[in-house]
């Protein structure tokens, strides 16, 4: 991987055939609590013949993170390579990042009474968080840190179909590329999901 | 035997707690459909409009208020100072118990929800984290003071409150406190500017404990708000922009309220304490309010 | 599949469809919920080659979402729509005719069938459009190569043996047979199921396919070194063990006695390893039958529902066995590949591996020695000796059926090649299976047949354009010499690559080697040679087939007509259960059967006791989800799993829900013809039609609306329980194999 690479993640919904793979993949690598999805699938248009399609969304690391623009404890941090991931200790809880968040991505585990809500949770594209990499407390209150070993995030790697790649957004949109030509067309239904431009920019 | 059922119980119940499952307002079914609406033409933009405002303006907006306001009225008390009214003349009885006691309780509220909120608004600078999450929850447990206060003084001072001619004087003279003298404020038993605060606290603070609740609350569904085309996610964005520019002016006549009430007229926080109002106060700064005690003949000895 | 031309497995693989197949027919199969992986080939293929996907589904599935064409076929009318292409074929002219001419026998009568099959009269029958079932033939005709692919939505029928035969006859008229990129691959499910069929655990034959004759049994009893009349003496009478067993589909009836059976006795005791018993039809009758024996044993990792089914106190045993993680062994996948797994884990707590199981029993009922003799044993200068005093397991396993299983050429899976396969995964190419470097020349996995420890495997079966030495062959002569004066065997232009002889062949027999060969036997070797290639431990058969470039089992032609079946040519035939009377009366179903695997079994009884299309007027089909398998006894005790499903439910059109005043998420009562009922999930979809529902099969946990929970030993509930499908799934069982007909009935629906 170059210096200047950004990692990015991007669903062909082309290929997602709904297998989930992918989020319980993660759920089961970070032991999450049952009901936290940071990875999600979802299908529009079922059974609708010619329009249904699926696709697997989570945190997209945005290179404008509006979360860490919103955050009012300053949690967030990006990294070089374009991951975007937050400090739990210093999270408050208050969600402002999930209203900036175009994708839906943190979420909120209710624990204790009065179904308090709890610090976020999102997806960490299995990069741990600001504790000390691959330390128990990394593992507990981040899942897996995969990055830091050279390894893929776990939901692109038991991907069934390879519809969710991961990587260099440069790469990533090579791959994309070459399939979108050899295919014809991009997507069944319409042009991409709007809202994608938020996350990739003009790529 | 009895301990790991209950055990499964609650756990397969507080499996239904967590958030982020189908029936999710927010994670659920609707979820692509809140991101595709995100950028369309016809959407509200919430998520823009939000980002925008809570990164850029609102912290830089919410510490002009705090501390210019009270610069303000600072600058007032330097160069024009407070109000004397003399404590020899009659008292006059204004506020019931019943009055008092929901306007401390309201102040209390006050006193918890205003600075939680700002810790929560420059959380960075308290370092977030543990004394911020506090507060947060402070905040919250605190609206419920809050509600038991505020909807018993919406109607215990309502009829006093409607806004009426004088009002519209007072605003012109700025209630008169631009200056040393002490000519008769037309105002009836509360003033233009304490009928602002009133309606910025009843109404403005019903729609502040909405919006907070929904952003407290966050994933629950409102079927009239999904029928006219908002998402659970706009409608907490919509809470969020609301609550922060009302908090804005809440903070606002709060500091003022306190300045008018502690510093700006001498013995003023008396009356709320005893629910005597001394005579001339009453004849100056509530002149219309004097007038009709007088055609009443409700002036009476005072009780000392 | 087997009784068209010799092997009843998938005839190439993945990575041949990924790298030829233009287009791709996928029938009674939904491999993006059952196989992602698989159809991550399909994709590839679609987006590399242009490949087109054709999905031929009563339900429009995840699969069919990703399809070029759609065709929403009825239940139970795959026969007809076969035919209906046919139909289209002969009469364009589009078929392979050479290929018809050398290597295929039977087709007038095909030809016959196909005449009455119009586009209108199978668009009637079938359900699908007549102008897509003309595209679809137009397209099938002129994209070549093009691949069949099925999988349970056409084996489980009253007709499933038909519908098997159609599908190969259909590849044999295109000529997609013996290529690259086409071929008929039917796809295997679980991990291990194709080495589970090749092991044979059924009750109609013996391991490798070997027939329950005597010849058979005397070949094994030689291979395992243990005395025939020792093997015999182990059956109640000598008749015995000639004759079928019950079938996993209707062995409750052994228990019942509610009708009449064949056996020497009443089954009283059932012995459960490695199987959900509840994903079985009747499932009411399995309860029945389960609380009336005196024994059950399940060993399991999981807890099999069928204990909890039961309201045995007394007599029901958990034996707890290690999963795929604890154990060592040869995994068979789908194409035929073996491919060697360690162990991960040491069995942990008190589970002990399968082969431990039936070994420590094997003492304690007294006939361990015998069960592990052949362990021990080798052919020596062409005969069978003990060498050894120590087995060693997995790999001395693994050499035993090598050396025994000739049937299908396991002779070349001998546990150090697989061994060694699985030490250099990286030099295979996953597009051909060939490997390079120290593998060079093998085919990964060694796919079957690979006839000797020099054979490469067989990627694809039946190629004539490949040397047999290096994995090509003809069809197997398995049906004879000649069928009413027809010759049977391929004609003389088909030629196998290096092979000595021109033309077919003969399989190879101790009687006709010499003269088929050309070649003349010295007095050792005809001392010592096997009576044919499948029961020759001499391996001089092999030997001289190797020299000659020949495949023991003969170079013949493939036949449409197997004069042995009910139908000699497929015929459609109405489901047991359908929801077309007058179509009923037209393609009836079979008459009663008698003496089946021990049973009787009723057809046209069944099928015309009454209209039960009045009653029930809904077709039900039962599915596949992708986080749930088999009775799902595994998957629901996951957290995560079990939150995609976390209800039994049927997935119901609006429109049919309106008409019952059911809601979506409501609860519903579905009602069968005998009598019985679940109580499942209402989830509207309109990925089927008003005219039918669909459900899963894979809970367990509760009957007819009664909660079992209760039943379950302490700490292993799983998350989520619900009701079996097969509680309802109609009386209905294919004629041959005796699968029940869990893909084509009839139910009513009612709210709850």
């Amino acid at each position: 991987m170059s210096e200047n690479a950004r990692l990015k993640f991007y669903c062909d919904d082309d290929r997602c055939i709904e297998c989930h793979a992918c989020d319980v993949g993660c759920a089961e690598a970070h032991e999450l609590p049952a009901g936290i999805s940071r990875r999600k699938v979802i299908t529009m248009n079922e059974g609708i013949i010619g329009l249904e399609y699926s696709l697997s969304i989570a945190c997209m690391h945005c290179t404008d993170a509006p979360c860490e623009q919103v955050c009012p404890t300053d949690c967030f941090y990006i990294r070089e390579d374009g991951i975007v991931l937050h400090d739990k200790d210093k999270c408050i809880g208050c969600a402002y990042c999930l209203y900036a968040c175009p994708f839906g991505a943190p979420q909120f585990p209710r624990d204790g009474a009065f179904a308090i809500k709890g610090v976020m949770d999102k997806c960490t594209m299995c990069a741990g968080g600001p504790e000390e990499t691959n330390s128990h407390e990394e593992r507990e209150k981040y899942g897996q840190n995969r990055i830091s070993e050279g390894k893929v995030p776990i939901c692109a790697a038991v991907c069934s179909t390879n519809a969710l790649l991961v990587g260099d957004a440069q790469k990533i949109s090579e791959v994309y590329r070459s399939r979108v030509l050899s295919r014809g067309h991009n997507h069944q239904a319409s042009a991409s999901p709007s809202g994608w431009n938020s996350a990739y920019g003009n790529k | 035997m009895k301990t790991k059922q209950i055990l499964l119980i609650l756990f397969t119940l507080s499996t239904f707690a967590f958030g982020a499952n189908a029936n999710s307002a927010i994670f659920g079914k609707d979820l692509l459909t809140n991101i595709l609406g995100y950028d369309q033409v016809e959407s509200l933009h919430l998520g823009y409009l939000f980002t925008l405002l809570q990164s850029t303006y609102f912290k830089p907006l919410f510490l002009g208020v705090l501390l210019g306001v009270p610069a303000v009225f600072f600058i007032h008390y330097m160069i024009i100072g407070p109000m004397i009214f003399s404590h020899d003349r009659k008292k006059i009885y204004v506020f019931s118990v019943f009055n008092r006691v929901i306007h401390s309780i309201a102040g209390v509220a006050f006193i918890l929800l205003i600075p939680t909120g700002l810790v929560i608004m420059f959380g960075s600078t308290f370092g977030g984290g543990e004394f911020v999450r506090i507060c947060k929850e402070i905040h919250a447990i605190s609206t419920l003071l809050f509600i038991v206060s505020i909807v018993p003084m919406f109607f215990m001072w309502l009829r006093w409150m409607i806004p009426t001619s004088d009002d519209i004087k007072w605003m012109m003279i700025l209630g008169g406190y631009l200056n040393k003298r002490k000519d008769p404020i037309p105002a009836g038993k509360f003033n233009a500017g304490q009928k602002m605060w009133y309606w910025i606290a009843t109404l403005g603070g019903l729609v502040m404990i909405l919006t907070g609740v929904a952003m407290y609350f966050q994933d629950f569904k409102i079927g009239i708000l999904l029928e006219n085309g908002i998402s659970q996610i706009d409608f907490l964005r919509g809470s969020a922009i609301v609550h922060n520019i009302l908090g804005m002016a809440v903070l606002a006549l709060f500091l003022t309220h306190v300045y008018m009430s502690v510093f700006a007229i001498k013995g003023a926080i008396h009356s709320i304490v005893t629910g005597y109002k001394e005579e001339e106060e009453v004849e100056i700064l509530h002149s219309t309010f004097y007038k009709e005690l007088q055609e009443k003949g409700l002036i009476k000895e005072d009780k000392k | 599949m087997a009784n068209t031309w010799g092997y009843g497995a998938m005839t190439n693989h993945f990575g041949d469809l990924l790298g030829y197949s233009k287009a791709i027919f996928m029938i009674g199969a939904n491999s993006a919920v059952a196989n992602p992986i698989g159809f991550k080939h399909m994709l590839q293929a679609k987006d590399r080659n242009n490949a087109k996907l054709i999905v031929i589904d009563p339900v429009y599935t995840k699969s069919a979402a990703k399809a070029d064409h759609y065709l929403r076929i009825r239940t139970g009318t795959d026969v007809a729509f076969i035919y209906g292409l046919l139909h289209l074929i002969f009469k364009n002219g589009w078929e392979d005719e050479s290929f018809i001419e050398n290597r295929v026998y039977g087709i007038e009568d095909v030809k016959k069938e196909a005449k009455k099959w119009t586009p209108e009269k199978t668009a009637d029958v079938t359900g699908i459009p007549a102008d897509q079932i003309i595209q679809i033939a137009k397209l099938m005709a002129t994209t070549k190569p093009a691949t069949v692919v099925w999988a349970l939505g056409i084996t489980q029928h009253s007709t499933g043996t038909s519908n098997t035969r159609i599908l190969p006859i259909l590849q044999l008229v295109l000529g997609n047979m013996g290529k690259k990129g086409g071929g008929c691959n039917i796809i295997r499910g679980h991990d291990n199921v194709q080495g589970s069929t090749d092991m044979c655990c059924l009750a109609d034959s013996l391991p490798g396919y070997y027939g329950l004759g005597e010849k058979s049994w005397q070949y094994f009893a030689k291979g395992w070194g243990v005395d025939y009349k020792w093997l015999q003496d182990r059956f109640y009478a000598p008749k015995w063990m000639n004759a079928k067993g019950f079938s996993l589909a209707k062995w409750w009836q052994g228990v019942l006695q509610e009708e009449k059976t064949y056996s020497s006795s009443p089954i009283r005791a059932l012995w459960v390893q490695g199987t959900g018993i509840s994903s079985m039809a009747m499932t009411s009758k399995v309860q029945e039958a389960l609380n009336k024996l005196d024994l059950l044993v399940i060993a399991e990792p999981f807890v099999n529902e069928a204990a909890v089914m039961t309201n045995k106190t007394d007599g029901v045993y958990i034996l707890p066995v290690a999963t795929q993680f604890e154990n060592e062994g040869v995994v068979v996948a789908t194409n035929r590949t073996a491919q060697w797994r360690d162990r991960v884990v040491a069995p942990l707590y008190e589970s002990k591996t399968d082969d431990e199981v039936m070994f420590e029993f094997a003492k304690r009922f007294g006939f361990y020695e015998e069960y592990t003799k052949a362990m021990k044993m080798d052919v020596v200068d062409g005969s069978l000796e003990v060498v050894k005093k120590e087995y060693f397991f997995a790999d001395d396993a693994m050499n035993e059926i090598a050396r025994i299983v000739k049937t299908i050429g396991l002779g070349g899976w001998t546990a150090a090649r697989l061994r060694e396969h699985q030490a250099n995964w990286h030099l295979f190419d996953p597009l051909t299976l060939k490997g390079r470097g120290k593998v060079k020349g093998q085919y990964y996995g060694l796919p079957w047949p690979s006839w000797d420890t020099k054979h490469p495997g067989s990627p694809i079966l039946y190629n004539v354009d490949e040397k047999v030495n290096e994995g090509g062959m003809g069809f197997r002569n398995r049906f004879g010499l000649e069928h009413k004066g027809h010759d049977l065997l391929a004609s003389d232009a088909v030629t196998i690559k290096g092979s000595k002889i021109k033309g077919g062949y003969p399989e190879i027999t101790a009687g006709n080697i010499e003269k088929v060969l050309g070649i003349t036997l010295n007095e050792e070797e005809k001392s010592k040679i096997g009576a044919n290639w499948k029961v020759d431990f001499s391996g001089i058969i092999q030997e001289k087939c190797r020299e000659a470039g020949v495949a023991p089992y003969g170079n013949a032609k493939a036949r449409t007509i197997v004069w042995t079946f009910p139908d000699e040519v497929p015929i459609h035939r109405e489901p047991i259960h359908s929801p077309r009377q007058d179509l009923v009366r037209m393609h009836p179903t079979y008459e009663d059967q008698t003496n089946n695997f021990r049973v009787d079994v009723k057809f046209k009884s069944e099928q015309n006791a009454q209209d039960w299309s009045k009653d029930f007027p809904t077709m039900l089909v039962t599915k596949r989800v992708v986080n749930l398998s088999g009775a799902g006894m595994l998957e629901r005790t996951s957290k995560y799993l079990s939150h995609i499903t976390p209800d039994m439910f049927a997935n119901i059109h609006p429109d049919l829900a309106a008409d019952h005043d059911i809601r979506d998420g409501d609860d519903m009562w579905l009602h069968a013809p005998q009598g019985t009922k679940i109580k499942v999930k209402a989830i509207y979809s309109p990925s089927v039609t008003p005219d039918r529902i669909a459900l899963p099969y894979n809970f367990a946990g509760m009957m007819q609306g009664v909660d079992l929970s209760a039943n379950y030993p302490e700490g292993t509930k799983p998350y989520t329980i619900g009701e079996s499908s097969n509680t309802i799934t109609n009386y209905g069982f294919d004629i041959i194999t005796q699968i029940p007909e869990f893909n084509a009935g009839l139910c009513r629906v009612e709210k709850a």
